[in-house]
């Protein structure tokens, strides 16, 4: 693994008794780098987040997140994820979502409650801090799911499906907020079936069929010319099961 | 270690808030003020013992709501974060398995023993309302009840990892409750049968959760006064070996969990 790899998969499979869920992926991500996880669903992009976040281990290969094993706590220190269904404790607000959060980081108060004032902010969610989360509307939900996974100030973010139950004005918004953060150092990984989103934000994607990574590259490469969008390269990709 | 005690106390406010902004909670108490406050106000039959029958119809609900909240409380820790997926934003934090378990155990029990204290302060109110007096041995018996509690909160956690969320309440509450009315007849009617079904009531004595071992109330009542300090050590010594066992059985369930 090179300085700048921020993850490297090597040949990663995953089973689940006779169905491999991923099959000998491997793909790497550098520092600094936003990429997209593309794929029908089962494909086994969720498998491989998880597989990211230390809550599977392969069964075969290796995944190393920031130079660790991402079983180790100490790694994931450094990773922010944020779920693609954003459930959370209905019964907390989100300011005490954030603060109990900070407490399983390890955290100290003071700290927490400043991250907290300032990502409420930045995540527009500051006016409905103090609402029980159950009074919350999806994208709301999201939003709060954003300011946990940010709340560490890691150098990785994994987001499964960040872009889900988001109206246009909060994608607007979450896309800046994406930018902001690439534009900061930090990395980004992130699952999606949302092409156009992917291509606006992406340096990188990987399109994921039947557990095996079938296309890796840049996105501007995958586009070629400019003629053809995303979503038509997508479908050339997965029918054909291999480069575009 | 740091990271550990903020990781716990993260956990047992947790706990604390959701048991507390949890209905049912306040249900219970609402019945137990509405039941015991009658019963402390009444003088049936003008019987100068009869309110040694209010003390134990008064420590009776007491046992049984806690019992209701520590299981309820014990059984929801893991099931709900698999079901709605939270699991999975704490895992993927910097906690281990293990500190998440204590955690939540140590939360579970914190909040459980909040409510049972104020079950007591009811209980307390009722005997001075009747002009009664607290006896010393009170406070042995308010600790031995809170070591059962502990003890029930680890049953119906270690259950909660194996089995469904109604099965694990069926089998932890009745398990609690038999042993707790029907424990120390076990080794009289194992006498009584005969093999097999003799070595099967042997293991359950020898296996299940001894909940009358904890139980004061007809010292309480009848002013038998204290238990011997040995005995009382014992006792506390066989819950925090009962909960240490359910805790590892508990966190080899979770590490084989799949997510």
């Amino acid at each position: 693994m090179t300085a700048s790899e921020v993850v490297r998969i090597e040949g990663a499979s995953r089973s689940f008794g006779d169905v491999k869920a991923v099959n000998g992926l491997s793909l790497t991500l550098n520092a600094g780098e936003v990429m997209g996880f593309l794929g029908t669903n089962g494909a086994g992009k969720t498998t491989t987040i998880k597989m990211m976040l230390g809550l599977l281990r392969p069964s075969e290969g290796s995944v190393v997140v920031l130079g660790g094993d991402p079983t180790d706590p100490s790694v994931r220190a450094k990773i922010g994820y944020m779920p693609e269904v954003a459930y959370y404790y209905p019964y907390l607000t989100a300011r005490e979502l954030l603060s109990f959060y900070g407490g399983i980081c390890g955290m100290d108060a003071k700290t927490v409650r400043e991250r907290t004032d300032e990502l409420l902010e930045a995540v527009g969610l500051a006016d409905a801090a103090k609402r029980p989360l159950k009074t919350y509307s999806k994208g709301m939900l999201q939003r709060a799911g954003v300011a946990q996974a940010l709340l560490n100030d890691p150098s990785l973010l994994v987001l499964d499906e960040p872009f889900t139950g988001l109206d246009p004005l909060a994608r607007i918004h979450f896309r800046e907020l994406m930018r902001s953060l690439r534009d900061s150092g930090k990395s980004i990984f992130f699952s999606s079936h949302e092409l156009g989103e992917t291509e606006l934000l992406c340096d990188k994607v990987a399109v994921m069929k039947s557990g095996r990574a079938v296309y890796q590259g840049p996105v501007r490469q995958l586009a070629g010319d400019g003629e053809r969008n995303l979503e038509r390269l997508f479908l050339d990709v997965l029918e054909k099961g291999g480069a575009a | 270690m740091r990271l550990f005690f903020r990781q716990a106390k993260a956990l047992v406010k947790l706990s604390f808030v959701e048991l507390w902004r949890r209905n049912d909670v306040f249900a219970l108490l609402v019945l137990a003020v509405a039941l015991m406050v009658p019963l402390s106000l009444s003088s049936p039959f003008g019987a100068a013992g009869a309110s040694r029958y209010l003390d134990e119809s008064a420590l009776l609900l007491t046992w049984g709501f806690s019992l209701v909240i520590a299981l309820g409380t014990g059984a929801r820790l893991f099931p709900p974060e698999f079901e709605s997926r939270t699991i999975y934003p704490l895992l993927a934090k910097p906690i281990s398995r293990g500190s998440l378990l204590l955690g939540k155990y140590a939360g579970a029990v914190a909040a459980s023993w909040s409510a049972l204290l104020l079950f007591y302060a009811l209980f307390a109110g009722s005997v001075l309302l009747r002009g009664g007096s607290l006896s010393s041995e009170l406070a042995q018996g308010v600790v031995l009840h809170m070591a059962f509690v502990a003890l029930a909160v680890a049953v119906a956690l270690a259950g909660s990892l194996v089995t469904t969320p109604s099965a694990n309440l069926a089998i932890s509450g009745i398990a609690l409750v038999s042993m707790f009315f029907f424990g120390r007849r076990l080794p009289e009617y194992a006498d009584a049968v005969s093999a097999p079904l003799s070595w099967l009531v042997d293991l359950a004595y020898a296996v299940g959760p001894h909940a009358e071992f904890f139980d004061m109330r007809q010292r309480l009542i009848h002013g038998w006064g204290a238990v011997d300090a040995a005995v009382f050590f014992a006792v506390l010594l066989y819950a925090a070996f009962y909960v240490a066992s359910l805790l590892g059985f508990a966190a080899l369930a979770l590490k084989r969990k799949r997510l």
